[in-house]
């Protein structure tokens, strides 16, 4: 390591998304009623251009929060707004919050945006890009991909599908197209302007029938076609697969992650990749670890790959049962800074030197 | 009722603490601190605010000082000396032992190098300190009849305590500086369940989130490490007491782990009577400390020796903790200017800086300084800045919370903007109300006192008597007669009441005329009455008197024929004032009329 930094949050969360000025913002996902959504100022040591090793400030300050009844499975800032959209079980609705850090650090409740009931408890994946519209895009199956306005509360685009297979993620490749991953594997291209446009779908990658899947992607830039960068998609018993999204039909390549126990972990699967060092992503979610493989060197052989770097630290925690990494973020400009957080409320800020 | 105002002092201004309570029409003041920004007036609090006119020894009933740093104990010479006051002053053991110390290292450095006049003199500290009784944990301290205050252990640094102050059963818990997580050298803060109408606790840190003490202390002993193995020398300014011996602890652990030799210094005077107080108030430290102590004194070290002016000329590596901390003067000064020139050296800040001081200008990035006779010192040595303060957080002042389990809580020391959340959480958590004062305002807390009233032994078995069984979870109504005489409250049975008090009892006696029309006898009208009646009221006594009127319970009715109109009869209702609800009830039922079929 460089540096290495870990916190304790009063209650563990599973997401950690990065919004303006230095700042992500972590929630609660517990099924008590009473979970807690933290907007956090990260500490100037993070910010700095050089590491330091003792710096004016390395603690995190809670700049606001607010409260919410409903566990937070998901958590997305809309871009150009001081709102921010959550989603959990229950359902598939989605609540609108208003930060403003003006005169009180309260998040509010604003609003919610309801949806038709998917059958079982599935819940909402979202995504937001920065484009005219605050628009959010979310769904939990395939039929009901959807996005709406938010500020308006207006519904802009549906998929035009009839399958109601279960979405593990979406996302935004640009601002005319969003792609979508089903838990078993398959990926849609959707071009969202049309606002009931058929979804272009891709076959899952060959794995065992049980594995279930999550998405790792990029924004691309403006203007940018779909082969800018490669999607990712990792199963839950340790296989990568890249595909470049203009030649679907074959993986660009795959490769075998190290997991101890392969299959045990499926809720808590992630992926990213990192945004300012090429071909590098990170993978979490099997155990307290976090590992980093440098894709460059794979082929399509699906064999197992050697981590770069391998990020042990929520593992190592104190006495009780081992700590399972719910998720884990790029910092967008250094390029090998991550965050992580873990099931026994640890936040860890690390970063790892190039062997 | 509890009014509470924060004097000039803490509430949103991190400088100074002293607040000041009303409870029960008992004044009390809670530190007495100072502000370590300002070289004016502005450093102490501005105690006409408390009482326009009159003394403040009459007005005040005690001072309470919860620990020894300045911006809790700083102003108090200044207040009990120069503006005057005689009453006493409450303090832990330690506090009284240290507190005089620091007064005058502070005296000494403001009086003698800065050369200011309006400054409390060394007479004045020894004066003030005469005034102060000490007192122990968990120690009920009785300060008049009705007023009485008990400490609890607080963490933070040796001697802290937070203070539970008492009148009747009203209370209100001070908890000062205090630390939920213990540290190397002292415990945890602990209170019982004492249920306070108020809670006052600090909020400094209230929304931060600490990086772990494994992180901070590995990356420090790195940083002196590095700095040590390449033949630099290490300057820590410290204040004499506190998160110094922290330090030293962990310093000493390392060094013999990692069997270094470079010498360690800790300067003299002021320092070694602060290890020499933490040996004595052994029983303040940790547990850990407590039961090695027998074995190994944790605060003799073996690779810690005491520092010679001289030394700090010697060649090669070696780490001094010098005071004072922000380097405004004295001896980590000259150290520091002598060290400053050679960019082998690092000195590591352990703490906030005050404005204007030489710790604060390099901390800002300042490597030119201006020194005394024009001279530039140029800084060439590492600045590096390091926070081991032990305050509690988000988390901690939760916990201390839910172990008081006070009615009401406030905030001080935090910025209330950004408090907002931490209120709701806090009123939605514990449902009780929380206050965010600003400095000068004054908060009143509204309380709920039980008043206590003893009750005669005859009341209480007669009332026990009627009814249900008495249920220690049910609460069960009571009727008596309240006595208030002198201070006392007596609740006892009407008649004693009035046997006491020389009063005869007076009856009173309802009586409702109810007109019926019936033509027949007028015993003829008693006798439908009375079977109406019988059949209505099946729970009820109703009999029929040889004179002619029936009665239901205790209530009496007679009919007698109208004296105009035969053909209707009037019944006399008659009851006493404690059959009230009958009479009407029965006045009403009547009024309704007979049924027409009578047997």
């Amino acid at each position: 390591y460089r540096d290495l930094h870990t916190f304790e949050l009063q209650a563990p969360t599973r997401v950690i998304e990065w919004a303006r000025g230095s700042r992500i913002c972590v929630a609660g996902y517990g099924q008590s009623g009473r979970n807690e959504i933290l907007q956090l100022i990260t500490p100037p040591a993070l910010q700095a251009k050089e590491t330091q090793g003792l710096c004016p400030e390395r603690d995190f300050k809670v700049e606001c929060g607010g409260f919410s009844k409903r566990a937070v499975y998901s958590l997305k800032y809309v871009p150009d707004t001081s709102l921010l959209v959550t989603s959990g079980p229950p359902d598939s609705s989605l609540q609108v919050w208003q930060v403003s850090t003006e005169d009180s650090d309260v998040i509010k409740s604003v609003s919610t945006i309801a949806t038709e009931n998917a059958t079982g408890q599935l819940w909402a994946k979202i995504a937001t890009i920065s484009a005219r519209a605050p628009w959010v895009l979310h769904g939990s199956t395939l039929d009901s991909v959807q996005i709406t306005e938010v500020e308006l509360r207006k519904n802009v685009y549906t998929a035009g599908s009839q399958d109601s297979e279960e979405l593990a993620g979406l996302a935004f490749l640009n601002s005319s197209t969003a792609v979508l991953c089903c838990t078993r594997g398959q990926l849609c291209v959707a071009d969202v302007r049309q606002p009931r446009g058929a979804l272009q779908a891709m076959p899952a990658p060959a794995a065992p029938c049980g594995d279930r899947w999550c998405l790792g992607t990029t924004c691309a830039a403006q203007g940018s076609g779909l082969g800018a960068q490669p999607v990712a998609r990792l199963s839950s018993g340790g296989l990568l697969t890249l595909t470049d999204l203009r030649k679907a039909s074959e993986p660009l390549a795959s490769a075998m992650a190290r997991v101890p126990f392969p299959g045990s972990g499926t809720e808590f699967l992630c992926v990213s990749w990192a945004p300012a060092l090429q071909g590098c992503l990170a993978v979490s979610g099997f155990d307290g670890t976090v590992h980093v493989y440098d894709t460059q060197s794979w082929d399509s052989s699906g064999r197992e790959a050697e981590p770069l770097f391998v990020h042990k630290g929520h593992a190592l925690g104190g006495s009780g049962d081992p700590a399972l990494v719910t998720v884990h973020t790029w910092h967008p400009q250094k390029p090998r800074t991550v965050l992580s957080a873990a099931s026994d409320n640890s936040l860890h800020v690390w970063d790892w030197v190039q062997p | 009722f509890l009014a509470f105002s924060l004097c000039p002092g803490a509430g949103q201004d991190v400088g100074r603490s002293c607040i000041l309570v009303s409870i029960a029409g008992k004044n009390v003041m809670l530190d007495c601190g100072m502000h370590m920004g300002y070289n004016d007036d502005r450093r102490f609090p501005d105690f006409s605010y408390i009482t326009q006119n009159g003394r403040l020894t009459d007005f005040l009933d005690c001072v309470i000082i919860s620990h020894f740093h300045l911006d809790h104990c700083g102003a108090l010479p200044y207040f009990s000396e120069m503006v005057g006051y005689d009453g006493p002053i409450y303090m832990t053991h330690p506090t009284k032992a240290i507190c005089p110390i620091l007064l005058e290292d502070y005296r000494k450095i403001t009086v003698d190098k800065k050369g200011e006049t309006n400054f409390f003199t060394s007479q004045m500290i020894k004066d003030c300190m005469k005034k102060v009784v000490a007192v122990h944990l968990h120690q009920t301290v009785q300060v008049d009849e009705e007023l009485e205050i008990k400490a609890y252990y607080a963490g933070h640094v040796l001697g802290a305590a937070m203070f539970q102050i008492k009148v009747g059963c009203e209370s209100v818990v001070y908890t000062g500086d205090y630390n939920m997580t213990p540290d190397r050298h002292l415990g945890a803060a602990w209170i019982d369940k004492c249920r306070p109408d108020l809670l006052i606790s600090e909020s400094t840190y209230a929304t931060t989130i600490r990086d772990s003490k494994r992180c901070r202390e590995r990356d420090f002993l790195k940083k002196v490490h590095e700095t040590v193995e390449r033949g630099g020398k290490v300057l820590i300014p410290v204040f004499a007491l506190g998160r110094a011996q922290e330090l030293c602890i962990l310093l000493e652990t390392f060094w013999e782990r990692m069997n270094l030799k470079a010498p360690i210094y800790f300067s003299t005077g002021l320092t070694e009577k602060a290890n020499h107080y933490y040996k004595l108030f052994i029983t303040w430290t940790n547990q850990k400390i407590r039961k090695t102590f027998v074995q190994r004194n944790m605060f003799e070290f073996k690779h810690i020796k005491a520092f010679d002016r001289a030394f700090a000329d010697n060649p090669g590596p070696m780490v001094v903790f010098a005071t004072p901390g922000m380097l405004h003067a004295g001896q980590s000064l000259q150290i520091f200017r002598k060290w400053a020139g050679n960019e082998k050296n690092m000195v590591i800040m352990p703490g906030y800086c005050v404005q204007g001081t030489v710790g604060h200008k390099i901390l800002s990035g300042q490597r030119k300084l201006e020194m005394e006779g024009r001279q530039i010192l140029e800084v060439k040595m590492q600045v590096e800045y390091m926070s081991f303060s032990a305050h509690a957080d988000a988390k901690g002042i939760m916990q201390l919370i839910r172990q008081a389990e006070p009615r009401n809580v406030l905030l001080v020391h935090g910025e209330a903007k950004k408090m907002e959340f931490l209120k709701q959480k806090i009123e939605q958590e514990f449902h009780v109300s929380c206050y965010m004062p600003a400095n000068g305002e004054t908060t009143t807390i509204f309380t709920n006192p039980s008043i206590p009233v003893d009750i005669s032994l005859g009341l209480l078995k007669r009332e026990a008597a009627i009814g249900p069984v008495p249920d220690a979870k049910k609460p069960k109504l009571m009727h008596g007669t309240l006595l208030m005489k002198d201070n006392s409250f007596r609740l006892v049975s009407p008649e004693q009441a009035l046997k006491e008090l020389g009063l005869a009892e007076h009856q009173l006696r309802f009586t409702c005329r109810v007109h019926i029309q019936d033509p027949r006898k007028e015993h003829e009208t008693v006798l439908r009455v009375y079977n109406h009646l019988k059949g209505v009221l099946k729970d009820y006594s109703v009999q029929h008197l040889p004179d002619g009127s029936i009665t239901v319970e205790s209530i009496l009715i007679q009919a007698t024929a109208h004296s105009e109109d035969q053909g209707t009869k009037v019944l006399l209702v008659s009851w006493t004032y404690q059959d009230e609800e009958l009479g009407s009830y029965l006045t009403s039922l009547l009024k309704k009329g007979l049924p027409q079929s009578t047997s």
